[in-house]
Parts: C-alpha cells; sequence; structure tokens
C-alpha cells in the first residue's frame, strides 16, 4: 500500500528550525501526504489500541498506572489537594474526547501531529523514540528523539496540548531502563528512525514486549556520568577501571531497603483503586464512542480510506 | 519528582504519616539512620512494647508498620519482602514471628497495627519527650485508662437525661408536622372528590 | 464710664496674664510643621481580635454523648443556613466599592488559550463567606490616622469563613457571631466597602459574586522560610566557587563605604527573615468559574502563600482595569442552581472539550 507512494516520499523534505530550548516547526511542502499517512497509520493504530485497551479493561482497575500514569497525582503532600485533583482529572478526561492518547512507553516510537503556528494551514508530524516521560495531570509531557539530516532533534510534546492532532504508536515497546537519556551520548543510529515508518502490529493479546536491545555509548566527554547510573540497556562502557570504583563508593545500596521513603514517592493502592475506579467508566464510554465512529468511518466513506 | 512512582505497589498505612522523614544527627548519614531505626524495629517485634525517646518512636512507628504491611500483603514467598524483613530484624529468628505470629494477628485488622503513646514527664528528670511504642493486641496490661465508669460521672448522667428530653422534643415537632401535612392532604382530597362532583354534575 | 472700661481692662490683662503664667509652666518650645505630620500608627488591634481556640481538656464523655453534641451543632448549622437575610440589588457605578472574600488557594495547573498559548493559573476556593459584622464609616476607627481625614470614608465589612465546631473557640470569640446569628468560624476577614455596597449580616458570598472576564487582587501571606541568607532572601550572584576564594561562597560582600559617609545605609540588603508577610498580587484576571464547587481560575502562578492556604480576593484596585460592565451589586442574589451553567469560561480560554486548535491559513 505504501510502496504506491514511494515517490512522493522523495518529494518529501524536511526543513528544521532547531529551538534553544525544545521546540520544533517543520515546515513541509507536501503536507497532503503527510496527511494521508496520518489517517492510514491512524487506521492500523485503532485496531491495536483497541485490542490492547480491551485487554487491559479485564486486568486489574491499579494496573492502569502503566497505561494512564498521569491520572495520579503528585504524592507530594503540600501540593495535594482532593477537589483540584478531581477537576484536573474531569479536565484531562474531556479532553480526551477530542484525542486518542494511546497505551505508550519509555522506549516506544511514536508520531505526533501538531498544529504549527508559524505555517498556518499546516500540521507539522514528528516521529521518534519517547526517551522521557514525566509529569503528572496536565502538565503531563513526553520527549521524542530522532536524529535528522545528521542532526540530533528532540521535542518535548504536553499531552494535553490542544494542539496536537494525533499521537499514533508506530511500535509499541519497551526498553530495560526507565528514561533514555543515554540515547543523546549513544551512536546516532540507535536514535534515527525513519519519519514515514510504517506502524508496527502487534497480536491480539499479546504483553507489551521488553526490546532487550543494548546500546554502544559514543566514546567520552558525555553530558552525565553514565557508569554511576546503573543502567541496564547500554553494553560495556569500557572505562578504566578508577570509574568504577568511584561509581562503587558513590552507590547507595540501603535506599532499597528505605521503606517510608518508597512509600512517600507512590500513591497507596487504596487511593490509586479509587482514583482509577472513578476514571475507568469515562475512559471506557469513551472507547466505545470511538468505535462507533470508526465504524461508520469504515462503511460510509470506504473509498477515502482505500 | 512530580510523578507517582508506579513500579511498587503498597497498601495505605492506617494512620497519619508525617509529611517528611526526620534526618536525626548521626555521624554515618542516611544509612546509619536506618541501621540505628533498624534495632528499635526488631526491638519493637521482640518485646511488642517499648518506651523511648519520642522522636525515634514516632519514626521507627512508620517503618515498623510498613513492614508488618508488606509481610500481610506479600507473604513470605515473595523474595523483595523477604530481603526487607531479613534488613529490618536483626535477630534471625524474629522473622519468624513476623511471618506467623504478626500476620495472622493483623491480616484484618482496619486500624493501625501499633499504638504510640506520649509519657508524661518525670520531674525533676530528663527532659526529653518520652513514649511508648506497643504492638497492638500485646499479652501485656493495657496503658489506656479505663473508660468503664464514665457514665456515671455527673456530667455525662445529665447529658444523657438532655439527650432524652432533645428527642422527645425533636419527635414530638416532627409527629406536628407530619399531623399538618396529613390534615392538608385530607382537605386537599375533600375539596377534590367535591370538584369532581360538580363536574360530573 | 471710663472707670468701668478700665476696671474691666485690668481684669482682662489679670487673667491674660495669669493664663500666660499658666501656660509658661506646660508649655514647651515650639516644633515647626508639626500638625502637617501624619501621627503615627497606634499599635493596638481590631475589636475582633480576641483569643481564638479553647484549651481542649479530656472530659471523659462517653461516645454516645459526644455524638449527641455533634448532632446539636448539626442542627444549629441547619438553623442558622435557613434564616437568609433579604438582599435587594442596587445600581453599580464605577465609584462604588464591593465587598471581596475569603478563599483558599487549592492549587495550580495550566489551561490553553483559544490562540494555543499556555498559561499558568491559579485555583481559588471560595470559602462558605458569610457576613459577621458591619462597622459604619463613622463607627470604624482605623489604628492609622490621616491628617485632614479621608474624603469618602468607607465602612468595614467583617466576613467570616470555614464553619466549625463552637466548642474548640473560646467564648468571646464566639460572641462575634451572636449578632448575625451565623456559626462560628474559624477565618475573619474585613473588607472596606462603600455604604452602598453594605450587605446585611448573615449575608452568603459565593463566586458568583465575581465575573468571568474581570480582574481581581489577591493577598495572601508568603511561605515562611525562616532566616536566610543573602542568595535566597534578594538573589544575589554570591562569589565564586574557586579561583583562591575562601569560606566566602554564599556571602554578600560589601555592605557599606568608607569615607565621610562611612557607615551601613538603612535598607541595605543583608540575610534576615524571609516571608510570613502579607502581599498583595495586583491585576490577576478571571479566567473560569466552577459554580459547583465555588471555584475560580485566576491567571498567573505567583499568589502569596501555599497550596491550602487562606487567602483574600476583592476587585482590582488598578485604575485602568477596573470593571466597566456592570457586576453583582451589592453581591450576586440568589441560589446557585440548575439555570446556571457548571462551568463558566472566559471568551479567551480554550474548553478542554473544544475540537483540537489548528491555525488557518490567511
Amino acid at each position: 500500500m505504501f510502496s504506491s507512494l514511494y515517490p512522493f516520499y522523495m518529494v518529501f523534505r524536511v526543513k528544521m528550525f532547531l529551538n534553544i530550548r525544545n521546540g520544533l516547526s517543520v515546515a513541509t511542502n507536501s503536507s497532503k501526504v503527510i496527511r494521508q499517512l496520518c489517517t492510514k497509520a491512524a487506521a492500523f493504530e485503532n485496531v491495536t489500541n483497541n485490542k490492547q485497551s480491551n485487554e487491559s479493561s479485564k486486568n486489574n482497575v491499579v494496573d492502569y498506572r502503566h497505561i494512564y500514569p498521569e491520572f495520579l497525582p503528585d504524592p507530594k503532600p503540600e501540593f495535594r489537594n482532593v477537589l483540584r485533583e478531581k477537576l484536573e482529572r474531569s479536565d484531562m478526561i474531556a479532553r480526551r474526547t477530542q484525542i486518542q492518547i494511546p497505551e505508550f512507553y519509555v522506549g516506544s516510537i511514536l508520531a505526533v501531529t501538531s498544529s504549527d503556528k508559524h505555517t498556518p494551514g499546516k500540521n507539522n508530524r514528528f516521529v521518534g523514540i519517547c526517551i522521557d516521560r514525566e509529569g503528572c495531570g496536565l502538565r503531563a509531557t513526553f520527549i521524542l528523539r530522532n536524529v535528522i539530516e545528521q542532526q540530533g532533534v528532540e521535542v518535548k510534546f504536553e499531552l494535553y496540548d490542544p494542539t496536537l492532532h494525533k499521537i499514533e504508536v508506530l511500535r509499541l515497546e519497551k526498553r530495560l531502563d526507565d528514561k533514555l537519556f543515554y540515547l543523546r551520548d549513544a551512536l546516532p543510529q540507535y536514535s534515527t528512525f525513519d519519519p514515514n515508518m510504517e506502524p508496527e502490529l502487534l497480536p491480539g493479546g499479546s504483553t507489551v514486549p521488553v526490546n532487550n536491545l543494548k546500546v554502544k555509548l559514543k566514546p567520552k566527554p558525555w553530558l552525565e556520568r553514565w557508569e554511576r547510573q546503573n543502567l541496564q540497556g547500554v553494553e560495556d562502557l569500557g572505562l578504566p577501571e578508577k570509574f568504577y570504583i568511584r561509581a562503587k563508593e558513590l552507590e547507595k545500596p540501603w535506599e532499597k531497603y528505605d521503606l517510608m521513603k518508597d512509600y512517600m514517592k507512590t500513591i497507596p493502592e487504596e487511593e490509586q483503586t479509587e482514583i482509577f475506579s472513578e476514571v475507568q467508566s469515562h475512559l471506557h464510554k469513551l472507547e466505545v464512542t470511538r468505535k462507533q465512529m470508526k465504524r461508520k468511518r469504515v462503511f460510509v466513506k470506504p473509498s477515502k480510506l482505500a | 519528582m512530580n510523578q507517582a512512582d508506579v513500579s511498587k505497589l503498597v497498601s495505605q498505612l492506617k494512620f497519619r504519616v508525617n509529611p517528611r522523614l526526620r534526618k536525626f544527627r548521626n555521624s554515618g548519614g542516611p544509612e546509619e539512620r536506618l541501621n540505628w531505626l533498624r534495632k528499635t524495629v526488631t526491638a519493637l517485634i521482640k518485646h511488642e512494647r517499648i518506651e523511648l525517646n519520642y522522636p525515634r518512636a514516632d519514626e521507627a512507628r512508620m517503618y515498623a508498620e510498613r513492614l508488618i504491611s508488606d509481610a500481610i500483603r506479600y507473604g513470605d514467598c515473595h523474595k523483595t519482602t523477604m530481603d526487607v524483613a531479613d534488613y529490618w530484624i536483626v535477630e534471625k529468628q524474629l522473622i519468624h514471628k513476623l511471618f506467623k505470629v504478626l500476620v495472622p494477628r493483623y491480616e484484618h485488622y482496619n486500624v493501625a497495627y501499633t499504638r504510640l503513646i506520649k509519657v508524661p514527664r518525670v520531674y525533676p528528670g530528663d527532659t526529653l519527650p518520652k513514649a511508648v511504642l506497643e504492638l497492638k493486641g500485646n499479652p501485656y496490661p493495657s496503658l489506656l485508662p479505663d473508660t468503664s465508669t464514665n457514665r456515671g460521672i455527673i456530667h455525662n448522667v445529665l447529658l444523657d437525661e438532655a439527650k432524652k428530653a432533645y428527642r422527645q422534643q425533636k419527635y414530638a415537632e416532627i409527629a406536628a408536622k407530619i399531623d399538618a401535612a396529613e390534615e392538608k392532604f385530607s382537605d386537599l382530597k375533600i375539596s377534590g372528590k367535591d370538584e369532581k362532583n360538580v363536574s360530573s354534575l | 464710664m471710663s472707670i468701668i472700661i478700665s476696671t474691666i481692662q485690668k481684669c482682662c490683662v489679670k487673667s491674660l496674664e495669669e493664663k500666660l503664667l499658666a501656660l509658661s509652666l506646660t508649655s514647651t518650645t515650639q516644633i515647626r510643621e508639626k500638625h502637617k505630620l501624619n501621627p503615627p500608627p497606634r499599635l493596638r488591634n481590631p475589636t475582633w481580635f480576641t483569643k481564638q481556640n479553647r484549651v481542649v481538656k479530656e472530659e471523659f464523655l462517653t461516645h454516645e454523648n459526644k455524638e449527641f453534641l455533634r448532632e446539636i451543632v448539626q442542627d444549629k448549622v441547619v438553623e442558622s443556613e435557613s434564616k437568609l437575610p433579604v438582599v435587594s440589588p442596587k445600581e453599580w457605578n464605577d465609584k462604588l466599592q464591593r465587598t471581596g472574600v475569603i478563599a483558599r488557594k487549592v492549587g495550580i495547573y495550566p489551561m490553553w488559550l483559544k490562540d494555543g498559548t499556555r498559561i499558568q493559573t491559579t485555583l481559588l476556593q471560595v470559602l462558605d463567606n458569610h457576613v459577621i459584622r458591619y462597622y459604619t464609616p463613622e463607627e470604624y476607627d482605623p489604628p492609622r490616622k490621616q491628617v485632614g481625614g479621608i474624603k469618602n470614608k468607607k465602612g468595614c465589612l467583617l466576613l467570616g469563613a470555614e464553619s466549625a465546631d463552637p466548642s474548640e473557640f473560646t467564648k468571646e470569640y464566639c460572641g462575634l457571631f451572636r449578632e448575625s446569628g451565623v456559626i462560628p468560624k474559624r477565618v475573619l476577614s474585613r473588607f472596606f466597602v462603600s455604604p452602598d455596597a453594605v450587605l446585611p449580616l448573615g449575608t452568603q458570598v459565593n463566586v458568583l459574586h465575581f465575573q468571568v472576564g474581570n480582574v481581581v487582587d489577591v493577598r495572601g501571606k508568603t511561605v515562611d522560610r525562616g532566616f536566610q541568607g543573602v542568595m535566597k532572601r534578594h538573589g544575589f550572584k554570591g562569589m565564586p566557587a574557586s579561583h583562591g576564594v575562601t569560606k566566602t561562597h554564599r556571602k554578600g560582600g560589601c555592605i557599606g563605604g568608607g569615607g565621610e559617609k562611612g557607615r551601613v545605609w538603612p535598607g541595605t540588603k543583608m540575610p534576615g527573615h524571609m516571608g510570613n508577610r502579607h502581599r498583595i498580587q495586583k491585576g490577576l484576571k478571571i479566567l473560569r468559574i466552577n459554580t459547583k464547587y465555588n471555584i475560580m481560575w485566576v491567571s498567573g502562578q505567583a499568589i502569596a502563600g501555599e497550596t491550602n492556604s487562606i487567602v483574600t480576593i476583592y476587585d482590582t484596585k488598578l485604575p485602568l482595569r477596573k470593571p466597566t460592565n456592570p457586576v453583582p451589586f451589592p453581591t450576586y442574589i440568589g441560589e446557585i442552581d440548575s439555570t446556571i451553567p457548571e462551568d463558566i469560561y472566559d471568551e479567551q480560554v480554550h474548553m478542554f472539550n473544544d475540537p483540537t486548535i489548528s491555525y488557518d491559513e490567511k
């Protein structure tokens, strides 16, 4: 299906303006092609996501915490307020009626379509690997990374930003680490992804696969002292012995026994069930309406999709 | 931080947890702090009632409660829980007590497993605030005052009588309201019937 | 005739002399222009500053009796709320000053405008405000007097928020609420109002006192940070970390010159206590109002105080941002019922269930 569009890809040229902070705006001269791709990708992606969400609804409500971590509030007691959290959740659900925010993890490959302020009438699509996901409530964010024209590019998107048109999961998988910032110091091949990548389907009923890929880092200098961070997804760093000795000195092996520190970092199970059972019905309703909409789309206008 | 950690799942503690942990003055840093606290936790599990300085008791209470709640949640076949129990209980024979005595005792508790009571200060003597930390359901006699004779205290007797009078008055008012409403209703019915009769005529 | 006049004059002169003598004993040297200065503030508290909390002692009440006491308090609350004073609407003009409200800072979260810009908003929950007392302009005696007096004197309206069990307060504190018939409140705050904007005692003020799109000032107490150094307190740069610098990494450095003015000037920025002061954020726009939970979203994230602290909100004093369209005067009258929408948004703000923003080509 995509091969017929191949000549168009050659036309597809991306100009980038890398902002100092984290913004990126891409001006395309073939936005139509992108849009077509988006609709196709969305068709695939909807199928996969529906399957997964059905499966997850059977699971325990508490397992939602992996899929929707941003619904859990900040556990710091000085910032908590039950009423604010409730209103924030209702606003998040209101936004979710307009955009399907799929299940994704750090290490998944996403494509985000957002409207571009600097070229009105056009949408900007960015493909990249999710290297970080943080923040709770309406300020939840994720960072996508890709290498475009030998230049590493990272964009920080806000999950509930109303200028995002579509979030597609092209490859749903996890990596061995919770944060992939070390890709900045890795060889560029590990964070290069084809912007025209096809979404990969997972067989129904399967769990999210973990990619055991070990990344090779560039030689020093690095942005951070990676040898001190107990990274799983990195090949042997090949440093002199003194670095490992120092890393060993700075380890905090007692922290995993500090039960109260753990407790203060998390939301207890009782509260989580309360939150997710409140949210669950709304999310389920959204899922049902989305399915109905899709069926209508498929049967009424088949010519546009084909 | 700004986001809850989702990798671990914990049960809610059944008492008011302090907003932040105490650092305590010790030369060994955070590691030494835990070493210091686990002696207290071990002693609590061993003796079931201990008297000590208040800040240390308050801090050790949270760790003891977390240890018991994890033991109840995951049982003795869970490797991480066993590791943690092994760390926190210095005298290893007490690990058996945790899983075989305390877990069955507290399995169906809906309240905190421990009790922290402030000890009155003795004068002249140590000025530091002291506390008694105990596991609930211990075999010792209770430290809490006996409340069984409170009913006979004069203001309780008076309040009992006041309660009776207040309730009587309340019920009388409610009954009067119901009567008034019924009367209205019956009046309406009668008038309605009359109207019907008139219309039928 | 002349004799009479002379005797009178003599008498007058005599009395005048006596007076002068008396004056010379009491009067001191003349101080120039003293009468033009404002007198120093008299340090005394307003009349409603009484001891608030009672020392609670163990009274050995049985469980049932405690429940009974709680039931009586609940009945009193219901009784006090059933009596609603009548407020008549009046015509508003921009010279009039309305009352403010007591609110709680609930948190901060982002919202987006229709053009896609992200803004930070603070959520303020308007509490159960009731009018406790009113001091007419003549009655109200401010601690700080001004020479020549104030032209348009305002009345003073005392508002209370957060109903509580009266048994936790002292008798004299509960006495403040006797006139209005309101259950004692935890928080009291006074607002100056025009005599026309007076509300009868016991009136409730809710979030609809304010309107979306208008501008308010918010007064709160800043976070208490204790004794702080110069870098945190005044944002000084400190000294270099290395290059031979010893023992002065976070110090302020020089505090004064030598020579003729060889002293530390008043107002020099130095270490000291930081925070725990009342500060006012002015010119905050109301972007959204939730009538169900009495919450309003206000632009900005720099309102003084921690989350869950008490703030007061009132119409802005900034002359160019005062409301031009009529506002509910003296306050919003009537209950919040199903006819009023739950969420009222400003026209600038993107509602969360609006479709995704896309920029049209011109």
